[in-house]
């Protein structure tokens, strides 16, 4: 046995070390240190920084915009997330089979996944349009009339999820897929034979054994919730606008788009504070996913 | 019956797949029809044009954009694909103090939201004075710490008694690293390579924020800005988009096997 004990491992290292350390390690502590400043003088933001001690965060405890963006990003989670491992599963099911085309169905349904969120959202808003979208249009022949899908209060958060679920249900097929080829045979014989019926084996056998898959699902999508931006601000911008007491608020304006509008603005201090919060909802929620969903780490 | 059962699961998958491509489908189309006709519902375009693609690489400068966005992607790339691999054969063959502490430090960011260091980096970048730079796209990416896990993951498989032979032979760590490691972990550095060039080419937020001259958009910041700027060329939107949308089908296309590879060893071991 030669010992594999080596400084010179540091060599090898240091290089990606000292890029993570840079952008990734210091804008943590960064933004940190940000969230309780704020700028003074929009022409020099970066120098002129103002020590406010916890200003920016009791602003963010009252600021209603704020909390309707988080509670947008989550709606938006709740709806994709169930339905992308809905659609998954069954995409799953369906090509968990021996038949010679499997893999031309899978990179069918798996390309978009990969594609700029962005673009597929500009797609989506021409599919989209009112009054001469094609959906609108198709709609129209056959008798059915439709609201502006993305400008209606009650249907824009739905279009979107329901056009990223299309774009984004290959991840979850692909994971769902493998996870099926690990089962056992030998479980569903047993079953079979002790006289299991296949609804049966379905609830007791094969969903059980995907759920570290599902948890996996269930986490990345909140994170994925809440880090969303590209679809709203290519699809919706943030509207329609509805009225909630005495407060005007976009019904698609998520948490991401908020930030966004913050930094723009180069509101430093307060977008930072936002990000501290976002990562601390986000940190919280999966590990209670986690919980329910019994899976350890 | 097995051949019903068949034919209703092709039905299904069939029907499932039009649905999922038909936005692209739409799109392609939709770029080939003449300009001023994008909304009508014609399937085949009469006559079909690329009249729209040539205007968009020409007169709207998505050619440049193109390019932008290929050097990004590319040198962010090549670049991250190093600094993992090299990283990566220390965590996965060499043994060293703080070895377990620095990778689980590492890997910590991927817990956290992307969105989280945006405003940070923004900062920082912007204080270096690198607005509108390739740098400033391509360098706050280089620590691609999944694509380190996964290469971590998969050189953990090549058996320690090959390095240990190599180092009887009195090969050094680089000979190791260069004539060993490098070439038996040759699959999974493609696919962090492609993956990276993957996520720089759709990197739209960062790219929007740090790229405010015309002249350093990539395809999506350029296709955000005729958007706003030409709402109703739609065939011209749709043009830019499948420009857009097309590197990354071709590579996935040629290249399927790495992706999937890749995607699953870092979902379902990690």
């Amino acid at each position: 046995m030669v010992s594999r004990t080596s400084w010179q491992a540091y060599l090898f290292i240091i290089p990606f070390a000292i890029f993570f350390a840079i952008f990734l390690g210091y804008p943590f502590f960064y933004a940190l240190y940000l969230s309780f400043h704020k700028v003074t003088d929009i022409y020099d933001a970066f120098n002129a920084l103002k020590f406010v001690h916890l200003h920016n965060y009791i602003k963010l405890m009252k600021d209603v915009e704020f909390w309707w963006s988080i509670l947008m990003s989550l709606l938006y989670g709740a709806i994709t997330i169930p339905l992308s491992i809905f659609v998954s599963l069954i995409l799953a099911n369906l090509l968990h089979r021996t038949f010679s085309l499997v893999k031309l169905y899978r990179t069918g349904f798996f390309l978009p996944y990969l594609l700029d969120v962005f673009v597929v959202a500009i797609v989506w808003k021409f599919l989209y349009a009112h009054p001469y979208g094609i959906i609108t249009q198709l709609l129209q022949r056959i008798g059915i009339n439709i609201p502006p899908l993305l400008a209606s209060p009650k249907t824009a958060m739905l279009s979107v999820a329901i056009a990223m679920t299309l774009k984004g249900c290959g991840f979850g097929m692909l994971l769902y897929l493998a996870g099926l080829q690990n089962i056992p045979r030998s479980l569903y014989e047993a079953a079979s034979i002790d006289g299991a019926p296949p609804w049966k084996q379905l609830f007791y056998i094969t969903l059980p054994m995907l759920k570290p898959i599902t948890l996996f699902m269930v986490v990345t999508g909140i994170i994925g919730a809440l880090s969303a931006f590209a679809e709203f601000y290519g699809m919706t911008g943030g509207g329609p606008i509805i009225r909630v007491g005495s407060h005007i608020l976009g019904c698609t304006k998520v948490a991401g788009l908020y930030l966004f509008r913050n930094l723009e603005s180069l509101k430093l201090g307060y977008a930072a504070a936002i990000s501290f919060v976002l990562l601390i909802i986000a940190l919280i929620i999966s590990a209670v996913s986690a919980k329910l969903l019994r899976v350890e780490w | 019956m097995n051949k019903v059962k068949a034919f209703i699961i092709y039905f299904w998958l069939t029907v499932f797949l039009i649905v999922v491509l038909f936005p692209f489908i739409w799109m392609i189309i939709t770029s080939l029809k003449p300009i001023g006709t994008g909304l009508t519902l014609t399937i085949i375009p009469r006559p079909p044009t690329l009249s729209n693609y040539k205007s968009v690489l020409t007169q709207y400068k998505f050619g440049r954009y193109f390019v932008n966005s290929l050097i990004v992607a590319s040198i962010g790339a090549l670049g991250a694909t190093v600094l993992c691999t090299m990283a990566a054969f220390a965590f996965a063959k060499l043994e060293f103090p703080l070895k377990r502490p620095l990778f689980g430090m590492f890997l910590s960011v991927l817990m956290v939201p992307g969105l989280m260091f945006v405003v940070p980096q923004f900062a920082i970048v912007y204080r270096l004075g690198w607005i509108n730079t390739y740098k400033a796209m391509i360098i706050p990416h280089l620590a691609n710490v999944f694509g380190m896990f996964l290469l971590v993951q998969y050189m953990k498989t090549i058996p320690d008694e090959l390095v240990d032979a190599a180092r009887v032979d009195g090969a050094n760590n680089w000979t190791i690293f260069l004539k060993l490691i490098v070439p038996l972990s040759g699959a999974m550095i493609a696919t962090v390579f492609l993956l990276t060039f993957q996520f720089h080419w759709n990197n739209f937020l960062w790219q929007l924020i740090v790229a405010t001259d015309e002249h350093m958009y990539t395809v999506p910041v350029g296709l955000a800005m005729f958007r706003s700027a030409h709402e109703e060329l739609h065939t011209l939107k749709m043009a830019a988009s499948a420009i857009s949308i097309l590197p990354i089908t071709m590579i996935f296309i040629f290249a399927q096997r790495y992706f999937i590879e890749g995607i699953l060893r870092g979902a379902i071991k990690g």
